[in-house]
């Protein structure tokens, strides 16, 4: 198909773009104890550059207090055979602050400028929501999940925005039983969309009581929708296997019906698909042992905060935030993933608290993957209060970004040398990096139809 | 207008003077003192400020658990003064603030309180 609208025909298309140049993270002060607005950080990954492994451009948001976290395009390859679309905004949700910021990415990518913002106070108005966490586009559409109503209780919805960033209004005909929102993730060709649970916003903003897991404040379910109706047909009960079920993705493949969640507290990897006779089961597929420390009275659970797949399908990788490790695991038949590659990265075992010379505080976290499955690039801050609970020592040491080699043929994951972003030596004082996409369009932002 | 006095113990004992209708964030910002924030409604914690001396009424907030009440933190942007109060700002009064919840848990009556037992006695 040749045409000129946003994106790539197919997956196997996005996995021969060229080489991504320019990466773009957010760097938080929220929580920090540092008075100053969140950013969005450029970060030069072209190895020929002179300013190869640094911040090259910041895009300070209009106030403080927003807690920049996930991020999306306004545009994917669900629009690649639209013309009049291209991928030049990307939205960044505050989550505390409820604003949304639309930063044209694409005048001098750069350089990003700010385009416009959607605030906080005008959605809780028109919409009754706060807490925005994913973004999505769909065709020339965007929706954004938020976790809570304008009081922050769950389960919050959709907004809907139009291609102006304009609000449409809620995007959901129903949340029907559902209790909380997190992630959601689509797949057209099945008429299907998956959410998973996080929590309300009044419960985990403040930070992680872990008693509130008990007292079912967080999650422990998915949700299947027909999408087209916007409605939710079908729960799956995770219970213990699936305590704070959080990224939900399916393969790219838009034929394929398979899809994965990673379990943050359980740190069990899920995978869902459609049986032979047209009914979505689960199973856990991957179950990360806790691991005993001497200074805890019980083992740390992995924390399992994020799964990302391979443009090719092949690959799922994971994090456990608190255990300090990145995994790599071959998932050709999704049913048996096999561990093809491990590194270590800061956490709480002590296994690698130094990387290329800077010690890090916390794990890895985010990662976003290259478009041809070579290069992993992860950060190290989950959110403000969290970090601060689990790895204090943040606050001085700001965040990491690292980069890993991956060996997309025969597995395998070494952590790569001569690349190291240290959010601790910005010039506005220790920021914490978190979510990252390239310009292009990455492994967690296009969907086809 | 009733009015109170806020000193600021952790900035050189610096007081203003507040209404007692309006929240203290919006208070004391207005008379330029520099406080951190997130969604101005309660429920984020970012605001949070110890009180050392007098009483606030916070009724609105929804941030903290009963732990981090009984420690003296206040949620400032709901928070109204009853009373004259000394307060400790920033993220240096929030060294009590984070616990690592597997080291050290909270009690059944040091939950939140939407979920919190009676304390036993
Ligand atoms: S600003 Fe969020 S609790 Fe006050």
């Amino acid at each position: 198909m040749e045409c000129c609208g946003p994106g790539y025909a197919s997956p196997a298309e996005a996995i021969k773009a060229p080489r991504e140049k320019l990466l773009y993270t957010i760097a938080i002060y929220t929580g920090t104890g540092i008075q100053k607005p969140d950013y969005l950080a450029t970060v030069d990954v072209d190895p020929d550059s002179p300013t190869y492994s640094q911040v090259i451009h910041r895009l300070e948001m209009p106030g403080i207090g927003d807690e920049l976290h996930h991020m999306g395009w306004n545009a994917c390859s669900s629009c690649h055979d639209d013309h009049s679309m291209s991928r030049k905004y990307l939205i960044l949700p505050g989550v505390r602050s409820n604003n949304l910021h639309i930063v044209d990415t694409a005048t001098d990518p750069r350089a990003p400028r700010l385009h416009k913002v959607i605030e906080g106070v005008e959605i809780k108005a028109k919409t009754d929501l706060s807490g925005p966490h994913t973004v999505h586009c769909l065709g020339s559409e965007i929706i954004i999940s938020f976790l809570g109503n304008a009081k922050g209780v769950a389960p919050g919805g959709y907004l809907h925005l139009n291609k102006d960033f304009e609000i449409v209004g809620r995007w959901e005909n129903s949340m029907g039983e559902i209790k909380f929102g997190y992630d959601f993730w689509y797949q057209p060709r099945h008429n299907v969309m998956v959410s998973s649970e996080w929590a309300a916003p009044n419960t985990f903003m403040p930070g992680f009581d872990l008693e509130e897991v008990g007292h079912l404040k967080y999650g422990r379910e998915l949700h299947f929708w027909d999408f087209e109706k916007r409605e939710p047909i079908q729960t799956m009960y995770l219970g213990e296997d699936g305590l704070i079920p959080l990224e939900v993705k399916f393969h790219h493949d838009p034929d394929s019906t398979h899809g994965f969640c990673g379990a943050a507290l359980s740190s069990n990897v899920i995978h869902w698909w459609k049986d032979g006779a047209g009914a979505w089961q689960w199973e856990k597929i991957i179950d990360v042992e806790n691991e005993p420390h001497p200074e805890w009275p019980i083992p740390i659970p992995g924390v399992m905060s994020a799964i990302l797949i391979s443009m090719d399908d092949k690959y799922l990788y994971l994090n456990n935030w608190l255990h300090g490790d990145m995994r790599q695991y071959d998932i050709s038949d999704p049913h048996n993933p096999v561990l093809t590659g491990q590194v270590w990265m800061g956490g709480l075992l002590g296994k690698a608290p130094e990387v290329n010379g800077v010690k890090i505080a916390g794990g890895p976290q985010m990662f976003q993957l290259s478009l041809d499955g070579r290069r992993l690039y992860v950060t190290t801050s989950l959110f403000s209060t969290w970090d601060n609970q689990f790895y204090p020592e943040i606050r001085e040491k700001g965040g990491v970004m690292v980069m890993i080699d991956c060996d997309p043929e025969n597995g395998g994951m070494q952590m790569n040398k001569d690349f190291i972003v240290d959010f601790g030596k910005e010039p506005g004082g220790p920021a914490r990096c978190h979510e990252m996409r390239y310009p292009g369009g990455d492994c967690t932002s296009d969907i086809w139809l | 207008m009733t009015t109170y006095t806020v000193t600021i113990a952790n900035r050189d004992n610096a007081t203003y003077q507040v209404d007692a209708r309006r929240p203290l964030l919006d208070a004391l910002r207005d008379q330029g003192v520099d406080l951190p924030y997130g969604c101005k409604y309660g429920g984020c914690i970012t605001c949070a400020a110890k009180l050392t001396d007098g009483q606030v009424d916070q009724r609105r907030q929804v941030a903290l658990n009963n732990r981090q009440i009984a420690e003296g933190y206040v949620i400032l942007c709901v928070a109204r003064a009853t009373s004259d109060i000394t307060l400790e700002i920033g993220v240096e009064s929030h060294d009590r603030l984070y616990r690592n919840p597997f080291l050290d848990p909270l009690k059944p009556h040091e939950l939140k309180a939407d979920v919190a037992a009676p304390k036993e006695t």
